[in-house]
């Protein structure tokens, strides 16, 4: 059990640090997306569903759906 | 320069956090509440969900406050985007095709039903109020998304909100009304683990669900149709 | 044992869709990889509340395979130019 734990804050790490680097600005709401993810199955793996249901909730759906509204609004690629 | 000097400024603080952390046991009860919480909770409110017998029960009056922090931020959100023009002119968005918009079609009812099962099952599962609303906002986005000609009637999801928060109010206020305290749980508990138990319980996460749905979805709305 | 089993299959699904997510050259492939990340997710959530042996715990399962449907389908419309 402690081994899945590791490898899923390995990931999380990864696609944090990628959501920082890339230019483009779709990926970077994807890496996002994948961030919550993850932090809803370790809420899961601590025994809090409540909490694992909240963020999956609004970090699925919601928070993508805001941040595309606001990408289409300005500009997809930085600098 | 300066993002070395940020990286370096960062590891200080982990450590320090790190190593204050370190002192106190993971997973070993740490306050006489909880235990509390936990062994009497089901026969003093009636909810077998503790997490709701917390929210609502013990500590209601937190939670109206967590729903005016919402509609503060809803009203923050109106007030600057609200007085934009509406797009009159739908500059070439192109329309959905076939499969998405049926699968759409299909799938809001079925995102609402989900979403009204958890806050109706709030004191038996996992779940609760502001889960179902979220769940319910995201209905209300997929429809927004999938066919580009079906918008919410405004003065409907107003009306929904406002008789939400009356409810609620108007349930703690019946409480101050019959001489005990704001949020007192005035109707009979009733079996634990059944649908109509625990009081007041029930009606509170109806109220919140409906709130935080149409206040949410108020908000995508705004989003989408002006600025 | 078959637990063991279990969690090497759902580590190496999670790898590759990582890795194809940091990888892939157009948005389009991330995309794909994070439709495939929750789905491994959601067959880890049922199988450890098989193991924990609680079985309330599958309603965020329930919900999780639903909402991440909206999140893709958020992402591909703004792909297509749709939204």
């Amino acid at each position: 059990m402690l081994i899945i734990v590791t490898i899923l804050v390995l990931l999380m790490i990864v696609s944090a640090i990628a959501a920082l680097i890339f230019k483009d600005l779709i990926s970077a709401v994807i890496a996002a997306c994948i961030v919550s993810l993850i932090a809803a199955v370790l809420f899961y793996f601590l025994q809090a569903p409540d909490v694992a249901m909240a963020e999956a909730a609004i970090g699925a759906a919601l928070v993508t759906g805001i941040f595309v509204i606001a990408v289409k609004r300005t500009k997809r690629f930085e600098e | 320069m300066r993002k070395l000097f940020v990286i370096l400024l960062l590891l200080i603080i982990a450590g320090g956090i790190t190593l204050s952390l370190k002192e106190i046991p993971f997973g070993i009860p740490k306050t006489k509440i909880g235990d509390h919480f936990i062994n009497k909770g089901v026969e003093e409110t009636g909810s077998v969900n503790i997490v709701t017998s917390v929210v609502v029960g013990y500590r209601g009056f937190d939670t109206l406050g967590e729903i005016t922090v919402l509609f503060a931020a809803t009203i923050g959100l109106g007030a600057v985007i609200g007085t934009f023009r509406k797009n009159s002119v739908n500059r070439e968005v192109e329309a959905a095709s076939l499969i998405v918009y049926t699968g759409c079609r299909f799938l809001f009812p079925v995102i609402l039903l989900v979403g009204t099962y958890i806050f109706i099952h709030g004191h038996l599962t996992p779940g609760g109020g502001f889960q179902g609303g979220a769940i319910i906002a995201s209905a209300f986005l997929l429809m927004y998304l999938g066919c580009s000609n079906k918008r919410i009637k405004e003065n409907l999801s107003k009306t929904v909100e406002m008789i939400g928060g009356l409810t609620f109010i108007a349930v703690g206020i019946i409480g101050l009304a019959i001489g005990q305290d704001f949020l007192f749980n005035f109707l009979p508990k009733g079996e634990p683990a059944e649908l109509l138990s625990a009081g007041i319980i029930p009606i509170v996460y109806i109220a919140i669900g409906l709130k935080v749905g149409s206040e949410l979805a108020g908000i995508i709305d705004n989003l989408i149709q002006k600025s | 044992m078959t637990e063991l089993i279990f969690i090497a299959v759902i580590s190496i699904g999670m790898i590759l869709c990582i890795i194809r997510m940091v990888k892939g050259p157009t948005a389009a492939d991330r995309a794909i990889a994070m439709d495939t990340a929750t789905t491994v997710s959601v067959a880890l959530l049922v199988l450890l509340g098989y193991v924990f042996n609680r079985y309330i715990y599958l309603d965020v399962a329930l919900v999780y395979s639903i909402i991440s449907f909206v999140g893709l389908i958020a992402i591909a419309r703004y792909l297509e130019k749709g939204i």
